[in-house]
């Protein structure tokens, strides 16, 4: 009898932190999606992988380099390993984590135009639109760019 | 097993798997990249803005600590009341030069900088017990100082247009820290500019400005042409009369650059020792020197580590003017290039070689 209540008990607590889980799950996904900066000149998917969130280039207005009309690659990363890696495909934000109040927190972006990563903060403000914001050490020395969210791809 | 340990050992488990996926900055798996081409934004639109920058413009120098230093030259400082022109030599010219620039709002839309300078110039006289010209003993005792205010706001009018105003309110003089002078002394400039921004690699603007660059106050025209090639190698960083550059890009932590500044400001002497016309009737003037040098040079920018880079400049310092006015309660007046209000000094400098390095921390 008291085994039963027991587990009775241990399934009502396990459904209760995975309903929990799921509700704030729902909220912290929503930055799963494509985004284009407001630059205009690419598209950045954001997927989730374990518990993290990760964005990576899967469109640019200029995929070729102009004067060999070869992909554009990752020229100006400091690692010279990884200047011949393509833009296209390339993960620039790293590590987020969901920390409530619909942002994203500890996390990197890179910036393929001058090699640079950069700490990173993300806020939703509205469904389709979020604030990026690059920074050096502390939030006050950086940049913030605002992206819309695009329609999903039909696959 | 029982389903209520299935179901305990599946909850426990799960999150482990889920866990300990690992990321990479090159994303492997194959993907039809083409499905992203066509794709619309949710909300309908987005307002785009110009871009304060340029594609391989130099970063922002948000904070740099930094020494300047002039070798040796002669300043002959002209008659002045009872006393008779006079020549001195000075082995240096040299000091601290501490700024920040901290972006307030840095958006799409708005980009508001604030910052702050403290210049410090001292002038290293040879002989200076024997020199008997006000002008020349004021200096050999005492330092020339900036402290300034700045703020600069970028507004993107549109994708392609902007405007850019600059302020800037200094205290110059020969003040002791932490006396200083009072602050109607100070000088006010400011620029105002509207431009465009064609593409990715081009930013041109024209406007006006009230600057004391050239010493003495003035109101000319200003441009702004920022320029990268296509291959990111070679481009321009001007904003004309104040500075002129072309740069040559190694790689974009590596930078050399060729051109000119102008740099200059009105500043208060007699601060610390008030400076008398003539000893017959004792009048005392309130004396500024409008100092302005244009400065032929050769940067080079680096990373040194992070956001840490390096500036060094070499270069030929060409005097533009030392003159000095009488300012009575610290009003300034106009001149321009046509007035005639009478000189109190006229000065004459030769011209040194001179080196400034830096370390600045930049902007994302």
């Amino acid at each position: 009898m008291i085994t039963n209540i027991l587990k009775t008990a241990l399934l009502i607590f396990a459904f209760s932190m995975s309903a929990s889980a799921g509700f704030s799950q729902a909220e912290a996904d929503k930055l799963i999606g494509v985004w284009e900066p407001s630059h205009g000149k690419a598209k950045v998917k954001v997927e989730k992988i374990g518990s993290k969130y990760y964005g990576k280039i899967v469109w640019l207005k200029e995929p070729n380099k102009p004067e060999t009309n070869e992909p554009k690659t990752d020229q100006n990363n400091p690692d010279e390993k990884m200047r011949s890696t393509p833009l296209r495909g390339y993960r620039i934000l790293k590590d987020f984590n969901y920390t409530g109040e619909n942002e994203w927190s500890e996390g990197t972006i890179y910036d393929p135009e001058n090699g640079n990563t950069y700490s990173c903060t993300i806020k939703m403000k509205d469904d389709n639109t979020i604030e990026i914001r690059g920074f050096i050490g502390v939030s006050a020395l950086g940049r913030t760019d605002i992206w819309k969210r695009l329609q999903t791809p039909k696959k | 097993m029982k389903p209520t340990k299935l179901l305990l050992l599946a909850f426990l488990v799960l999150p482990t798997f889920v866990f300990s996926q690992e990321d990479s900055t090159i994303v492997e798996e194959e993907e039809d990249y083409s499905i992203y081409d066509n794709l619309d934004f949710v909300d309908g639109s987005a307002k785009r803005f110009a871009n304060a920058k340029i594609k391989g413009i130099s970063p922002a120098k948000l904070i740099t600590l930094g020494y300047d230093y002039q070798m040796g030259y002669d300043m002959t400082a002209g008659m002045y009341g009872i006393h008779p022109e006079e020549t001195a030599t000075i082995n240096a010219t040299h000091g601290v030069r501490v700024e920040a620039n901290i972006p307030v709002i840095s958006k799409n839309n708005l980009v508001v900088q604030l910052g702050a300078r403290v210049w410090d110039i001292n002038y290293d006289y040879k002989d200076a017990s024997s020199l008997t010209h006000p002008l020349h003993s004021t200096l050999a005792n005492h330092n020339l100082r900036s402290i300034g205010l700045n703020s600069t706001i970028f507004k993107p009018l549109s994708e392609k247009a902007f405007i850019l105003i600059q302020l800037a309110a200094d205290m110059n003089g020969d003040f002791a820290i932490p006396e200083f002078q009072k602050l109607k002394y100070n000088r006010y400039s400011g620029a105002a500019l509207w431009g465009k921004r064609p593409s990715d690699n081009k930013q041109w603007a024209i406007g006006v400005s009230r600057t004391y660059r050239a010493g003495e106050l003035n109101y000319i025209p200003v441009i702004l042409y920022n320029w990268t090639s296509m291959n990111n190698t070679w481009g321009t960083e001007i904003l004309f009369p104040a500075r002129a550059h072309v740069r040559y890009t190694v790689n974009p932590r590596n930078m050399l650059f060729a051109g000119f500044e102008l740099e200059g400001n009105s500043y208060r002497v007699g601060n610390q020792s008030p400076i008398i016309r003539d000893s017959l009737d004792s009048i005392i003037n309130e004396l500024e020197i409008r100092r302005g040098e244009l400065r032929f040079r050769f940067v080079y920018e680096r990373q040194l580590i992070g956001f840490f880079w390096i500036s060094a400049q070499a270069g030929y310092r060409v005097n533009y003017s030392y003159n000095v006015d009488n300012v009575p309660n610290g009003t300034d007046f106009y001149r321009g290039f046509f007035g005639d209000q009478p000189l109190s000094m006229q000065n004459t400098l030769t011209n040194p070689l001179y080196f400034n390095v830096s370390i600045n921390l930049v902007s994302p």
